[in-house]
């Protein structure tokens, strides 16, 4: 994992000369990717702060990045622990995780348990070994795991003031030091309006866990924190190898460039069908392929990447149904060489497939390969798929969050095609039963027609945002060369819509037409 | 399980030599039975809790008792001090008295290595002794054997 930076950050701008100056609250870095963005740079530096939530949200882990990334031998972090879980068993699990530097420990990074002081002692005695701990060691962060326990002593003697006066003399003291602090805590969300210490801290992170069906999904919350503006809401949260890791979900996107107001034309790769769209697909236009199953989107949607390689703009390709061999092997035989793309690093096709997955670390996976590649055109192929690959309990945020990336990407300049698998049905058209078609600028919409015995595919542009296109419903076939679009607009069937048409007027005095593709023999 | 291997007696004795031959010193107070055991312990303590050094002793000597009989005349006591040594070591010819010492001090390091792992062991015992090399406190060398094999 890549080291976060120690540098600091400042969090608010230098003020215009003149002004008087206000003071620079820097930052500290978590060391958890992502949850410095959420922070709005990091955590304030001299705060005090709460990490709470229940058990198993990985709370302890994401203390430890932070001491882990902060510590320093001048300024080392003091990980102070309470009758929780047992510190032999805690730096047992702890090193497992990347973050974990063991040659910082003892030096940098101190563990010092206070149970035994806990249980012998009142809260005072607690807090004098804090502070000439943190006095011997001029410690730059200090972790007390578990806060609870702690204040749980206090509670059953004296009541909520000790408590009170017991965070009041630790903050007190700590922020003189200049020290950073986490108070780590099993809490639960009743308890937040009726207990001082919610009050008392700076900063409230707020771990949870949601279980649905067979999903777990890890959340986290900026509930609180002074002096600088977080990104609100609840935010995924992954533990992996590398400890904790924050999806934000608003994807870091909010500051995405709105669209040019001159815009190229982009072919597709299928000159009738550019034509059909008045040109081609607007540059930066979210385009929507819908159609059942076999009739080429898959393959349209290759065509399309492959004529942005030709026309030297990278792009991604992200499949959730086909493996990306399928993808590579199906481009070979229209003539797309697609492997040298990737060979090159113009192209990259990712597959996501888990049935787990986060909407955020999905958009987060396509976010970064779009940076990797300097993608101009992406493919999602497709949108069904997508939906399918999130854990259940992340199905209710997709069309939001994609309705958020696609809206970011867009005003990027970013084309992107998006298939969306229909049923046909034999009486009326439908473009998308699947309600996303609003993410879309252009639709076009595939699907399958009866004519003369044989199920022929049909195209027809169904809505072009940004200009004018094509009313023409236009017979297609999937060749060597990929979809092709035959024949001109047909004026001698009605109804061609519904997939049964009926010819118009007099049959014509001539064989039956040569069908585009040989029929079934036999 | 015995997890006093050659490795780890080979550093507790190590240990056992160094104190024993700096309380020899003229200056130093006279030598205690486990002078390695009772220099480390607040170290341990501090990172675990003195209920976390108790159960750790208890356990050290549980095991070593299997390999060395007259280790069942002594216990942990409440304070996590290990008690009876003093009597056991008059009575004991001293290298078989040096020998069940190395062996319970080598299945707590060999218990600290099955818990923390070698690097944190080694890393605790240079806190403790820090003109221990770091070749002479290798903790992970039968594990790096194992992990060639």
């Amino acid at each position: 994992m890549k080291k976060p930076s120690r540098t600091a950050k400042a969090a608010s701008p230098t003020p215009p000369e003149g002004r008087s100056a206000k003071v620079k609250i820097h930052n500290l870095p978590t060391g958890v990717r992502g949850l410095d963005e959420i922070l709005g740079g990091g955590v304030p530096e001299f705060s005090l702060n709460l990490i709470g939530g229940s058990p198993g949200c990985g709370k302890t882990t994401l203390v430890h990045q932070v001491a882990f990334a902060n510590a320093t031998r001048e300024r080392p972090a003091l990980y102070f622990t309470v009758l929780g879980e047992a510190v032999i068993k805690m730096l047992r699990y702890q090193q497992q995780f990347s973050f974990f530097d063991d040659s910082m420990v003892g030096d940098a990074v101190r563990f010092i348990n206070l149970s035994d002081l806990v249980l012998e002692n009142d809260l005072n005695a607690v807090l004098e070994e804090i502070i000439a701990q943190v006095t011997a060691s001029n410690a730059g962060v200090v972790v007390v795991d578990s806060f609870r326990t702690l204040a749980r002593k206090a509670t059953s003697i004296a009541g909520e003031m000790e408590v009170q006066s017991l965070v009041h003399r630790l903050s007190q003291f700590l922020t003189s030091s200049e020290v950073t602090t986490f108070l780590v805590g099993e809490y639960v969300q009743e308890e937040i309006r009726d207990n001082p210490l919610f009050t008392m801290v700076d900063g409230i992170l707020w771990l949870s866990q949601v279980t649905e069906r067979n999903s777990v999904v890890r959340k986290l919350q900026v509930m609180k924190l002074r002096g600088q503006a977080s990104v609100p809401g609840l935010h995924t949260v992954r533990i992996d190898n590398d400890g904790l890791q924050a999806f934000s979900r608003t994807l870091g996107l909010d500051s995405a460039k709105p669209k040019s107001s001159r815009r190229r034309r982009l072919s597709i790769g299928i000159p009738e069908l550019d034509e059909m769209l008045g040109g081609g697909v607007i540059e930066g236009d979210s385009l929507l392929v819908a159609g059942p199953s076999g009739t080429g989107k898959s393959a349209l949607a290759t065509q399309f990447v492959a004529e942005g390689l030709r026309q030297g703009e990278p792009g991604i390709m992200v499949v959730f149904e086909e493996r990306p061999e399928g993808y590579i092997q199906r481009a070979d035989s229209f003539g797309l060489k697609l492997d040298e793309a990737e060979n090159k690093g113009t192209l990259e096709t990712l597959y996501l497939r888990p049935l787990d997955l986060s909407v955020d670390e999905t958009m987060l996976a396509i976010l970064e390969a779009i940076k990797r590649v300097g993608a101009k055109r992406v493919v999602i192929d497709s949108l069904v798929g997508f939906e399918m690959a999130l854990a259940p309990g992340f199905r209710a945020d997709f069309r939001e969050s994609l309705y958020r990336m696609i809206g970011a990407l867009t005003g990027a300049g970013i084309t992107i095609l998006s298939t969306v698998e229909v049923e046909d049905n034999f009486t009326s058209l439908q473009f998308s039963h699947y309600a996303i078609s609003f993410l879309t600028d252009d639709i076009v919409r595939l699907r399958y027609v009866e004519i003369d015995g044989q199920l022929r595919k049909t195209m027809v542009v169904i809505k072009m945002r940004g200009g004018n296109h094509s009313k023409d419903i236009r017979e297609y076939v999937i060749t060597d060369k990929g979809v092709v679009v035959i024949h001109p607009r047909r004026t001698d069937y009605t109804k061609l819509s519904t997939g049964i048409p009926e010819r118009t007027g007099p049959r014509k005095a001539q064989e039956d037409e040569i069908p585009p593709e040989a029929k079934a023999i036999g | 399980m015995n997890r006093a291997t050659p490795q780890m007696r080979s550093i507790a004795k190590h240990l056992m030599v160094t104190e024993t031959r700096r309380n020899r010193s003229a200056t130093a107070p006279p030598a205690a039975a486990l002078p390695v055991t009772d220099k480390l312990r607040p170290y341990l303590a501090t990172l675990v809790g003195k209920g976390g050094v108790r159960a750790l002793l208890a356990r050290a000597l549980v095991l070593a008792t299997v390999e060395v009989a007259w280790l069942r005349a002594a216990k942990v006591n409440a304070d996590g001090d290990l008690e009876g040594f003093d009597t056991l070591g008059a009575n004991l010819d001293p290298a078989e008295f040096m020998e069940g010492r190395v062996v319970l001090l080598a299945q707590l390091l060999g218990l600290l290595v099955a818990f923390v792992g070698p690097s944190l062991t080694s890393r605790l015992v240079g806190e403790v002794w820090p003109d221990v090399p770091l070749k002479a406190r290798d903790f992970g060398k039968e594990h790096r054997r194992e992990k060639a094999k």
